[in-house]
């Protein structure tokens, strides 16, 4: 059997986008079956326009640079890459209601559930991650 | 160092962190069983990564070379019953008792069967290449009354490239197993 990876991704700025979406590309490339929850704040990161523009932390705006530098994929790239690979995108429903978020708001090809959505995943998952 | 042959060149120069290991990994799914890729790289962490991709997705790490800060990563694609491939050549030999036949200095032409990626990065000393592909066309550069020891990586390429020349009247060829995964003898490579 394959190996399972679970993230949860509850930040919403650029490092945090950059965590989840490497790791998950990277494992899904390495044959790993993949499924990020996204909740509260991670929500950002698959949110139509938000994702386009996530905020670097404060006082760190200067690491702009280096991302171009570095050559650096943008998270929009990351984000279909990982669809592409197959990586499972689960909303937080919970975290949508409070935030009053439609499934419109956010990308194509992603799935909403709850906590136990993530938790069947999870269950047998031999790594599992939180950012 | 002569050019390595791979069957397919992959640029990810300039990329960073996942993009080589997410291209090769695209790459590897078009190409067939026993092809070899070359995957061009300036991001240091390549290398451990493919190493890495490679041991998880059972696929097998060739070498890498390093030219002009340009990382040239040699990977080779697995089919998935490579290990379990029926083996029908009779005469065999272990890796050992060919590592003591060399000691002894009795003379025995090793018959390399690999790709010639695989060939560059490790051999047995004085080993003979010929892919196993090429080997119908290429029999001429061997003679039939010579002993023969063929390898490969695990013993199903030899396998089959003993029973060719069997077939072809060779009179005393031996398959070496299970070959070079598992060769703890003096290796050379380019």
């Amino acid at each position: 059997m394959s190996t399972k990876v679970a993230i949860i991704a509850s930040n919403g700025g650029l490092f945090d986008a950059y965590k989840v979406f490497n790791i998950a590309t990277a494992s899904a490339a390495t044959d790993a079956e993949v499924a990020i929850f996204f909740t509260f704040e991670g929500l950002n990161l698959i949110h139509k326009q938000a994702h386009h523009q996530l905020p670097l932390p404060a006082g760190r705006e200067h690491f702009a640079e280096g991302f171009k530098n570095a050559n650096v994929p943008s998270i929009p790239e990351l984000v279909e890459m990982a669809q592409e690979l197959g990586v499972k995108i689960i909303a937080c429903q919970m975290t949508m209601d409070v935030m009053n978020l439609q499934k419109e708001d956010f990308i194509e090809g992603i799935e909403v559930g709850g906590a136990v959505t993530f938790l069947d995943f999870a269950k047998d998952a031999n790594v599992s991650l939180t950012f | 160092m002569p050019l390595i042959k791979a069957d397919q060149s992959l640029d990810c120069k300039g990329l960073a962190c996942p993009m080589p290991i997410v291209k090769t990994k695209k790459a590897m799914d078009q190409l067939e069983a026993g092809q070899v890729i070359e995957v061009q790289a300036t991001d240091k962490g390549s290398l451990a990564d493919l190493k890495g991709w490679a041991k998880n997705t059972g696929h097998q790490y060739l070498g890498t070379i390093e030219e002009d800060n340009v990382l040239k990563h040699y990977l080779r694609k697995a089919s998935p019953d490579e290990i379990k491939e029926q083996k029908k050549y009779m005469h065999v030999i272990t890796n050992e008792e060919l590592e003591k036949k060399l000691v002894s200095d009795e003379i025995a032409i090793i018959l390399d069967v690999r790709e010639p990626a695989e060939y560059a990065f490790n051999r047995i000393q004085g080993a003979f290449s010929v892919p196993l592909g090429e080997l119908e066309n290429r029999l001429y550069e061997l003679n039939p009354e010579d002993s023969i020891y063929v390898i490969c990586r695990t013993g199903a390429r030899s396998d089959m490239a003993c029973q060719l020349l069997a077939a072809k009247g060779f009179k005393d060829v031996h398959n070496v197993e299970p070959g070079m995964s598992t060769w703890s003898g003096p290796t050379e490579s380019n």
